[in-house]
């Protein structure tokens, strides 16, 4: 359904864009799903009966940006209101949206619009058909809201309409393009404060301590996994599995006679020493850790829920 | 009664898997009307069930018989004795299903102990009820508390301990959580154990409260003392996480306690003296009096303690002197009790009354060390992720975010910013 284009444009996406879109999906999801503490304080109104929405709601708006020669640089987006009666975008407030940010950037037009899903569908293919007639080619922005941790590239994906003849038939089918991300240095100064707003599990080392104690941790797994298949080796010579090597097994003798380096009663004691002092030393860092997020926790509990919470020159910054 | 016979035929029936036992649960929870009306079921019926295998079906019969109002001496010894063997041996899966039927039960086991005076028979079984209603060992049942209740009546210490030893990460409902607490204290009190009894009765002077509750207050007297006992310090303002309303009311509420801590930071033993002598009544209605002596011979360690940082070698008479203590025996026999407890590290030469104050020879080199460390790391990196939890469940809560936004309002000026919207619509 979607190969891919060959008009030759190159496009270059902004990352205020995809904030924007992601932002939208996620602030009329959490309307529309409301928390279990909210939907009981809400005695038996029909908000109960809706709680049970679509899971995925779909969301849409506009995008605009600039198209010099054969670039085409989509720099910002707005929402818009879709109508699933008639099937449409809200044409008036489009145009009003159009107009206010004409007078900002003058340089802006519309260049397409965007949604949320996992894939494009034919029903999208009516509201690019309303568009054409704002702009001859618009684009189509897809952002996929599904978290895959494995997939590695953003769940965005760009879409251009092209005719082409099917079975003698011209018809406008979606083709998706190549992207790259173009960002100016406020875009790259907020989306790395946005990325460290909280570390996965399981991503990859964000600072250089890291980096290294992984490096250490992979290379001491590898040490651990040959010995064992020495061991292994060894302990099948010793049943009688497998003949006996003379040249392996002096190699062997001979690698474990470097062992042990160091075997001393002072070693004993100033390694064990050392080893309690960064044990120590992770304990604190732990307890510090403990600490102040307990500490915002209790901030954050007081001004919810305290009945009399202090009033005057305290706010809470999220 | 036929229909008490049917029940007992299908009680004994159905019991062997769970498809079945959730079957005899609505047959139970329907039979239970006619159950109360049948005047013929007698003790007796009960023998032909086993408690261990038709656990669900004894204990609906159990509750019919037993609920009933006051029985003579002899009934209810006997009833208790029922009631303890089937607690003892019921299976812990079939309870479950009827949790809060078992709760009653037990909660009725325990008044029928107590009106009997016997509060030992009781603490046997109620601790195996607490274990296996318990869901998993981080959740806090209705039956703590009055498992320690009968234990602080008993007097057997070391039972109640042993259930204190879990650490509790969700609670029921908020009246077993203080009064779970404020038994624990008192039970480690009474083991001398004060770090963990401080641990408990800080968290129930701190748990969020709308108004000030009597558990609390009691629990506030005792956490002075036991501050007082343990540390050595005293402050009047509680921290920061306790209620706004425990911080403005329990003061209000313990003058005399207040009085003693504040005296106790002076440091003088005959001021404190006469401050306990002149609020002692106060202290017996609260069964205070005993906390208050220990925390005033206590007094006498922190001064010692004290000397600690100050001196490297002292002598005996020296020691007495400073602290108030009557001649250079008593200090030495003070010296050495706090030495056996761990407190200070010293050294005395009986030769010439010297002491000599030591550092703590902890090095902190040996495998056992490590191990320590180990496991208490891993409990706080425990801590640690249930925290975060919370605290990201607590961001997302809307009325959090409600309050905040609201309280925004004030302090952005005007012109600039827009009034952060209570709804964000689109």
């Amino acid at each position: 359904m979607a190969p891919s284009s060959s008009s030759g444009l190159t496009f270059k996406l902004h990352p205020l864009v995809i904030v924007n879109i992601s932002d939208h999906y996620t602030r009329v999801k959490t309307q529309l799903n409301p928390p279990p503490s909210v939907c009981a304080t809400e005695n038996a109104s029909s908000n109960n009966g809706e709680a049970m929405l679509q899971p995925n709601p779909r969301v849409y708006g506009c995008v605009i940006g600039v198209q010099r020669g054969r670039t085409v640089e989509i720099f910002n987006s707005f929402e818009l209101l879709f109508d699933p009666s008639t099937e449409t975008l809200d044409r008036s407030f489009l145009e009003k949206k159009q107009e206010l940010y004409k007078k900002v950037f003058p340089d802006f037009y519309v260049l397409g619009w965007y949604s949320t899903g996992s894939d494009a569908e034919e029903s999208d293919m009516l509201i690019h058909k309303a568009l054409m007639d704002i702009n001859e080619s618009p684009v189509y922005v897809l952002l996929n809201p599904a978290i895959n941790h494995a997939q590695k590239d953003l769940p965005v994906t760009i879409y251009e309409s092209e005719l082409h003849v099917i079975d003698g038939i011209p018809l406008l089918i979606f083709a998706h393009t190549s992207y790259t991300i173009e960002t100016v240095e406020a875009e790259r100064i907020s989306v790395d404060h946005v990325a460290h707003l909280k570390p996965s599990d399981g991503g990859s080392a964000a600072t250089q301590l890291a980096a290294h104690l992984t490096g250490i941790h992979s290379a001491i797994k590898m040490l651990n996994s040959r010995i064992r298949v020495l061991h292994q080796y060894l302990a099948a010579m010793e049943k009688g599995d497998i003949p006996c090597e003379n040249s392996l097994l002096r190699q062997v003798s001979s690698l474990l006679r470097r062992l042990p380096a160091m075997e001393s009663e002072r070693f004993h004691d100033n390694f064990l020493m050392e080893y309690n002092d960064k044990l120590l030393v992770t304990y604190l860092a732990m307890i510090t850790n403990c600490t102040s997020t307990m500490n915002e926790m209790v901030d954050k509990f007081n001004i919810a829920y305290d009945r009399n919470a202090r009033r005057g020159g305290r706010t809470a910054f999220m | 009664m036929s229909s008490t016979e049917n029940l007992i035929t299908s009680i004994q029936g159905l019991s062997a898997s769970s498809g079945d036992l959730s079957a005899l649960h609505r047959i139970l929870k329907g039979a239970e009307e006619t159950l109360r009306a049948d005047s013929d079921l007698q003790l007796s019926t009960l023998d032909q069930l086993d408690p261990s295998k038709h656990s669900l079906g004894y204990l609906y019969l159990l509750d019919v018989l037993t609920c009933g109002g006051p029985m003579s001496k002899e009934k209810a010894s006997e009833v208790v004795l029922l009631i303890a063997r089937f607690i003892t041996s019921c299976d812990a899966e079939q309870i479950r299903l009827a949790s809060d039927k078992f709760v009653s039960l037990c909660k009725g086991f325990k008044d029928r102990v107590l009106e009997l005076e016997d509060p030992l028979r009781g603490v046997a079984p109620l601790l195996s009820a607490v274990r296996k209603v318990q869901v998993s060992t981080k959740r806090l049942t209705a039956l703590h508390p009055d498992c320690l209740q009968l234990c602080l009546q008993a007097k057997c210490y070391k039972a109640g301990f042993s259930i204190l030893s879990d650490d509790i990460l969700e609670v029921d409902q908020p009246r077993d959580f203080y009064l779970y607490c404020y038994y624990g204290g008192m039970i480690c009190i009474g083991q001398k154990k004060f770090q963990k009894a401080l641990e408990l009765l800080y968290n129930v002077v701190t748990a969020p409260m709308h108004s000030v509750n009597a558990i609390a207050l009691e629990a506030y007297k005792k956490y002075v003392l036991v501050t007082l006992i343990h540390s050595g310090q005293f402050s009047v303002s509680l921290p920061k996480c306790a209620s706004t309303a425990a911080q403005r009311h329990l003061k209000t509420w313990s003058i005399p306690y207040t009085e003693v801590g504040n005296c106790y930071n002076e440091g003088k033993i005959s001021e404190l003296q006469a401050v306990v002598v002149a609020h002692s009544s106060d202290f017996e209605k609260d069964n205070n009096l005993g906390l208050v002596k220990q925390a005033v011979s206590s007094l006498y360690k922190r001064n010692i303690l004290r000397l600690t940082q100050k001196y490297l070698t002292l002598s005996l008479q020296d020691i007495a002197n400073m602290v108030q203590l009557a001649n250079a025996k008593e200090a030495e026999m003070h010296v050495l009790q706090m030495i056996q407890d761990g407190q200070i590290h010293a050294l005395i030469n009986q030769k010439d009354g010297m002491v000599r104050f030591l550092e703590d020879p902890e090095q902190y080199k040996t495998s056992e060390m490590i191990e320590v460390m180990d496991s208490v790391i891993q409990r706080t990196i425990m801590l640690s992720k249930n925290l975060i939890a919370m605290d990201e469940s607590l961001s997302c809560d809307p009325l959090y975010l409600g309050k905040v936004g609201r309280e925004r309002q004030r302090y952005d000026f005007g012109e600039d910013f827009d009034t952060v919207p209570q709804k964000f619509s689109m």
